[in-house]
């Protein structure tokens, strides 16, 4: 088993150059990349994601750490082969109708990435129609809907209700998130989950599919 | 079936503990709501919070009901049932233990006692800012008293009474109107006066003949309609003299703190409309009242009124639909600025008396800022770049002169109102109001000089600065001991897992003996309301094509504006690269433009000009927004390159003396 704690440790400072320079000193070692990815780059994530949890890390700090995963990835990224690393599933993503606010929304996909699952982002006021769309195209495990006004929740049940009515609820997950949103409120309009924040928004989607 | 129900009303207050509800096949129970000693009629399963809301009795509640907040505290004095899991998040054990439940999850399932408020009752003001300054200039009353004395020969002549006075007057009221009302008292009054009267008048109509002494009593109310607050001024329109100020409360405020939320409970509840409307409206007579009082004078007395509030505010007060506001793309029903008879609206005025209402631009840039526009002259001249934050729930902030001049309202949240800070309050008595460390002790001055209950905007900002001055807040955020902050200092840090809260009153000194502290989450809640406000300014800057060091002037308008100090506003970055000596609080600057306007046509039109050209920048949208506001989350990013270092330093006596 290698070490990959100071890879680990540089992308939670979101230090870049030492990050990219780890990633090479193990890849010259001879590391197996898959190993890498998983024990290096998304362990690290997952610790941020953590932190980020519990405030003791913000908004600029994980994004810069979200960047230098995204660095390192550069590096790898020619070196796998095509099915050699999967994802964790794909995850269809985006800020309801009638709301603009996508910057919550962003840090959710980002933390999703880095923790190696395959987004795919509608942007913002998105209507139910387009959801469904997009879930019958691309075939998610996941649909992700944030709001970030009081008044545009009800767009996340009208999603929902459009889902089922395409027949496509049973085949996703959905996940919901966003200021005013509570787990109470995810039970009453049949979300399968709530994140509170970014970094739960990991630990949940995980939870949803069955994952470690 | 009144009498009986009051009748059962009466019995059942004898004895709260006989099982009422059984006798009612429609199933209802007794709520009663100590101190007042209400009784309230409930239908079983409502919750505490409906039955409060349909009673008009006071709660705060921030997040609508839905059991986020945990601000809507009752004292249940009767038998309890378990708290909810939201409960046992958001009170803490002994509150549990006391009976303190929120109204909004607990259900009146059989007759309960409860408490509401604070059991001593202290002298419960709130600190709403009534003052502004502005000198007059170009006075032109919107509405003119004029004395007139009909000439004998006039009076035998084979005129009308409108026609007569109609002559006196020419040339420009030549097309002079009078309504029905004014006619029907005309002959009366002409006569009584002996043909010598002050004509009161607006634009090209008569409103009213008075006797010849009522020229001097020339009076005029200004309203400034905030969602939390409202103010009311009684203006001379002689010499512009704020004669009387009244404020208090909005009561809507029970129907949600926020524009939100309030769009919110309208959309969720039909037919409220009217109710909300004539709310504010009960609210906007009873301080005229006040005001009327103060300087002994009579409805009859007041012509005109000015009013200015957010887009929203201002539906309400028309009756209008504000709904669609509430989402993209945020539709109002009018922006222009409109003149109505203010009977319609329901103001208890002269009968005769118009209502102005300041123009708007858009659902979210409101006949307020126009105000406070109007307020800080940057309309006025082309030779300085002036740069103002009107701070409250929504941060909005306009920028230029006459040349170009354009505005954004950044989403910052109602963090500077102290909604989404755990122990924060709006600036009422009790409130922390500033911060500051002497010999490395931490001094704090509360609001009514009580024992503190919370944190309000100002004292929030300001204790952020100190603690960034001290080390404890590093750049990035993050509460954590510090090696250069005083012992002081460090011992108010309390560890929970890794994670620090900073205490700023202990429990014994504070007001609920429940300690008063900051938590991490707090300094984010600041950071991401600063961060919005600081990448607008950014926005607005790169849209204008300068730089900060091109602003010439800052003004900062509204509570927070005024009472925080411009240095910890600069040290927590909330002004990116500005000088602190170059900002002026404008003081309740959406009042001071609304007495511009009532002081004076050419305000009006200005006001009216000013809201065509304003341009208006969509941040939501944009990615170079949502890029300065990530790069000013850090306080870091605060310091101000340009800016001599000594200008920035706090002082030993830290952020908020001046």
């Amino acid at each position: 088993m290698r070490d990959f704690h100071l890879l680990a440790q540089a992308v939670m400072n979101g230090d870049i150059k030492a990050a990219v320079a780890q990633t090479q000193a193990a890849l010259d070692a001879g590391a197996d990349v898959q190993e890498l990815i998983d024990r290096g780059l998304i362990a690290a994530m997952d610790e941020v994601g953590e932190k980020f949890s519990k405030g003791l890390l913000f908004v600029p700090q994980m994004l810069r750490a979200a960047k230098t995963m995204q660095e390192c990835m550069k590096l790898l990224q020619p070196l796998i082969k095509e099915g050699e690393v999967t994802s964790k599933g794909k995850v269809l993503i985006g800020t309801v109708k009638g709301d603009l606010h996508d910057i919550g929304k962003n840090l959710v996909s980002m933390m999703l990435e880095g923790a190696g699952f395959a987004i795919t982002d509608l942007g913002v006021d998105v209507h139910p129609d387009k959801f469904v769309q997009k879930t019958q195209e691309i075939e998610p495990d996941i649909v992700a809907m944030s709001a970030l006004l009081s008044t545009t929740m009800p767009a996340m049940p009208a999603t929902i209700e459009a889902l089922t009515r395409a027949g496509l609820r049973d085949r996703v997950k959905v996940m919901i998130g966003g200021a005013p949103v509570t787990m109470k409120y995810a039970q009453e309009i049949n979300a399968d989950s709530y994140a509170p924040d970014a970094g739960s928004a990991v630990t949940e989607a995980k939870k949803l599919l069955g994952i470690d | 079936m009144k009498d009986s129900s009051e009748q059962q009303h009466v019995k059942k207050k004898r004895s709260i503990a006989a099982p009422a509800s059984r006798k009612y096949k429609t199933r209802y129970v007794w709520l009663n709501v100590l101190p007042d000693d209400l009784w309230l009629k409930v239908r079983q399963g409502d919750t505490i919070r409906d039955a409060l809301k349909k009673a008009d009795v006071e709660l705060e509640d921030e997040c609508g009901g839905l059991g986020k907040c945990g601000k809507c505290k009752v004292k249940i004095l009767s038998a309890v049932g378990p708290p909810s899991k939201q409960e046992m998040e958001l009170l803490d054990e002994e509150e549990l233990k006391q009976g303190v439940r929120l109204a909004c999850r607990t259900k009146v399932t059989k007759d309960l006692v409860i408490q509401i408020g604070e059991t001593d009752a202290t002298t419960d003001y709130y600190q709403i800012l009534k003052t502004g300054h502005r000198p007059l200039l170009h006075p032109n009353p919107l509405i003119s008293k004029r004395l007139i004395t009909l000439p004998p020969e006039l009076q035998h002549e084979g005129l009308s009474d409108l026609d007569r006075i109609k002559l006196v007057m020419v040339p420009e009221y030549q097309s002079m109107k009078a309504s029905l009302h004014c006619l029907r008292h005309l002959p009366d009054m002409l006569r009584k006066t002996e043909f010598s009267g002050a004509a009161v008048l607006h634009d090209s109509e008569l409103l009213a003949w008075q006797f010849w002494d009522e020229v001097n009593c020339h009076y005029g109310l200004v309203f400034d309609i905030g969602t939390s607050t409202l103010v009311g001024k009684l203006i001379s329109l002689i010499d512009g003299v704020e004669v009387a100020v009244v404020s208090c409360l909005n009561s809507q405020i029970k129907y949600g703190t926020n524009v939100i939320s309030r769009l919110q409970y309208l959309r969720q509840h039909a037919h409220t409309l009217d109710y909300l409307h004539n709310l504010l409206v009960r609210d906007l007579n009873r301080i005229t009242g006040r005001l009327l009082k103060a300087a002994d004078l009579e409805p009859d007395d007041i012509f005109v009124a000015v009013a200015a509030g957010n887009t929203t505010m201002q539906h309400f007060l028309l009756n209008l639909d504000p709904s669609a506001i509430a989402e993209a793309p945020f539709t109002p029903v009018f922006t222009d600025g409109l003149v109505v008879k203010a009977a319609e609206v329901g103001l208890t005025l002269h009968p005769e008396a118009v209502l102005y209402v300041m123009p708007t631009r858009s659902g979210y840039i409101g006949g307020d800022l126009i105000s406070v526009i109007l307020a800080s002259g940057a309309f006025e001249q082309e030779d300085e770049i002036v740069l103002g934050l009107d701070l409250g729930t929504n941060g909005e902030v306009f920028l230029g002169n006459r040349r170009r001049l354009m505005t954004c309202s950044a989403a910052a949240g109602p963090a500077f109102e102290g909604a989404t800070i755990s122990r924060g309050m709006i600036a009422r008595a009790g409130a922390i109001e500033s911060v500051r460390v002497e010999n490395g002790t931490l001094q704090y001055q509360v609001i009514g000089n009580i024992s503190p209950k919370g944190i309000c905007g100002s004292g929030l900002v300001e204790l952020v600065a100190v603690l960034l001055q001290a080390g404890i807040v590093t750049p990035e955020g993050l509460i954590h001991p510090s090696d250069t902050a005083s012992g002081e200092l460090n011992a108010r840090l309390i560890d929970r897992s890794g994670v620090y809260d900073f205490l700023v009153a202990s429990a014994e000194e504070s007001y609920d003996h429940r300690p008063i502290c900051l938590t991490q989450k707090d300094v984010r809640e600041l950071q991401l309301a600063k961060g919005a406000i600081a990448a607008g300014i950014r926005t607005l800057m790169d849209e204008m094509g300068i730089g900060p060091q091109d602003v010439q002037r800052v003004y900062l308008a509204g509570a927070l504006g005024n009472y925080v100090s411009p240095r910890s506003a600069a040290r927590i970055g909330l002004l990116p690269g500005l000088n602190p000596e170059s900002i002026t609080s404008l003081g309740n600057a959406a009042s001071t433009g609304a007495s511009m306007v009532l002081l004076s046509k050419y305000y009006w039109q200005m006001a009216n000009d000013l809201a065509d050209f304003l341009e208006h920048i969509e941040l939501s949208s944009r990615v170079d927004f949502n890029e300065y506001f990530v790069e000013h989350l850090d306080f870091s990013a605060s310091q101000p390159d340009w800016i001599p270092q000594e200008q920035l330093t706090l002082t030993e006596h830290g952020a908020s003396v001046e």
